[in-house]
């Protein structure tokens, strides 16, 4: 299911979020979360677990969902939408 | 001969443009190479400085000069209509001016910068007094002048924004200001975030809310504002949140520039996507993006652009000697920290490297003071 959905979502633009920021990882994501139309996706690379567990709480809590969600090397990759 | 044109020339595009007129001084001479810049203003304004005048740290009018003045005297500026970039074209490598002339190059480098968009905000440019914006920093001068207590609110409307650390700056100074007036103790001061906490690098953030607990500042977020009352005074957010405030002071939030959205060349708010080491413009590997232009994520400070130009000028000057020598950006970033009217810290990292601020001290504060006087002389003009 989380794969069919994702099939259909265009990617409007990844986001490497491992490296540091003065917006930091909620603050990146939220500017460009905003600007997503329905049927469209942010994929975003997190650098650790604990700023996922954040980013996963910080959306769903702002009506977006985690469409789906990928480990590899302790690097996290999300795609999230509307 | 290889010709090197610089849209913008703001704080990026002048220290770049300069950096790489001190890389390629022979190419220059010989005619090899030329470096162009292109702006629509003539004046030079150091917005960084624009958040020390309204506590008259700041003389407004040491903020300006002339472009001219501050670009090595073998790079051509053009401005007004001249420099005026109304069209960018990677695929055809031109840009054209408003006077209608195109510009072929063979490197082209954008330092288009971030600009205000009040109007994102119902209310907000009626309400909000903002150092973002020169005048708005003149008449915040003097409303806190004016100012004889009440409730404060400092707001960042969106992120990111320039000056990432200015709003804590900002907060920690106001509440250094009125301790000075003797009207601290009738002030209220509330700082309002769009996520959660201060600040977004984490290392930083605890050290700041501690700073501000111990003053006495209220926090209050995640807050994204929504409309601002000027009749009334009330600023109301997504979350819910009223604040009935005597006196806003607020980041508006930020795009790119027009241009970038009307040549097709950005995301949804005109950012240029660009690989965040190698500072070239996706798919055009003769486009390099500088300063607040790109969509990576990382702070948008003038620093950040000097750090960028080195990488940018010497890939530029070496691809232009065919030599192969080339760096990347790690993501550095140093921008220090008002923590009052006599008092500072800073930070300094890079992508791999999240920073801790040091204990605030007055020598910070001096440092923060000469980097902004030795801008002009030394950071702008490329000299180190």
């Amino acid at each position: 299911m989380y794969v069919m959905i994702k099939m259909s979502l265009k990617i409007y633009k990844k986001l490497d979020l491992t490296g540091q920021s003065c917006a930091g990882p909620l603050g990146e994501l939220s500017g460009v979360l905003e600007e997503i139309s329905p049927g469209e996706a942010v994929e975003a690379i997190l650098g650790d677990e604990a700023t996922k567990k954040d980013v996963v709480a910080f959306v769903t809590k702002k009506g977006y969902k985690v469409v789906s969600e990928k480990n590899e090397g302790g690097k996290f990759t999300l795609v999230i939408t509307k | 001969m290889k010709r090197v044109i610089v849209v913008g020339g703001g704080i990026a595009g002048t220290i770049v443009a300069n950096r790489m007129a001190r890389m390629m001084p022979e190419e220059l001479e010989r005619g090899d190479a030329e470096i162009v810049v292109l702006d629509k203003n003539e004046k030079h304004t150091y917005q960084p400085g624009q958040a020390l005048v309204p506590f008259n740290v700041q003389d407004p009018m040491e903020l300006i000069r002339p472009e001219r003045e501050l670009l090595d005297h073998r790079i051509k500026f053009l401005h007004g209509q001249k420099g005026e970039v109304s069209k960018i074209d990677p695929a055809n490598h031109s840009v054209t001016t408003a006077d209608g002339v195109s510009h072929s190059y063979d490197y082209l480098v954008i330092a288009t910068g971030s600009h205000l968009r009040w109007d994102e905000v119902p209310g907000y440019r009626d309400a909000v007094y903002s150092p973002w914006e020169y005048e708005s920093a003149l008449k915040l001068r003097e409303a806190l002048d004016q100012f004889s207590g009440g409730t404060v609110v400092i707001n960042v409307a969106k992120l990111p924004h320039k000056c990432p650390v200015a709003p804590m700056e900002i907060a920690l100074m106001l509440d250094d200001y009125l301790k000075r007036r003797g009207i601290r103790d009738k002030t209220e001061i509330i700082y309002t975030y769009p996520v959660p906490g201060i600040f977004g690098i984490k290392t930083t953030n605890d050290v700041m809310i501690k700073i501000f607990q111990e003053r006495g500042i209220k926090i209050i977020s995640p807050f994204n504002v929504t409309n601002v009352n000027a009749k009334d005074k009330v600023m109301e957010s997504q979350e819910g949140e009223k604040i009935k405030f005597d006196l806003a002071i607020g980041v508006p939030p930020h795009t790119g520039a027009d241009v970038i959205g009307k040549s097709g060349i950005g995301d949804k708010r005109n950012w240029i996507p660009t690989d965040k080491f190698t500072l070239r413009m996706k798919d055009h590997s003769n486009v390099f993006v500088i300063g607040d232009t790109t969509d990576i994520p990382i702070s948008k400070a003038g620093s950040t652009a000097d750090f960028e130009s080195y990488v940018i000028a010497n890939n530029v000057t070496n691809e232009i000697r065919g030599n192969g020598l080339k760096k990347t950006y790690d993501g550095s970033v140093f921008c220090y920290i008002a923590t009052g009217l006599d008092s500072g810290t800073y930070i300094r990292f890079n992508y791999a490297a999240p920073p801790v601020p040091p204990p605030p001290s007055y020598v910070h504060w001096w440092g923060k003071l000469m980097y902004n006087k030795l801008y002009w002389t030394v950071t702008a003009k490329a000299i180190v």
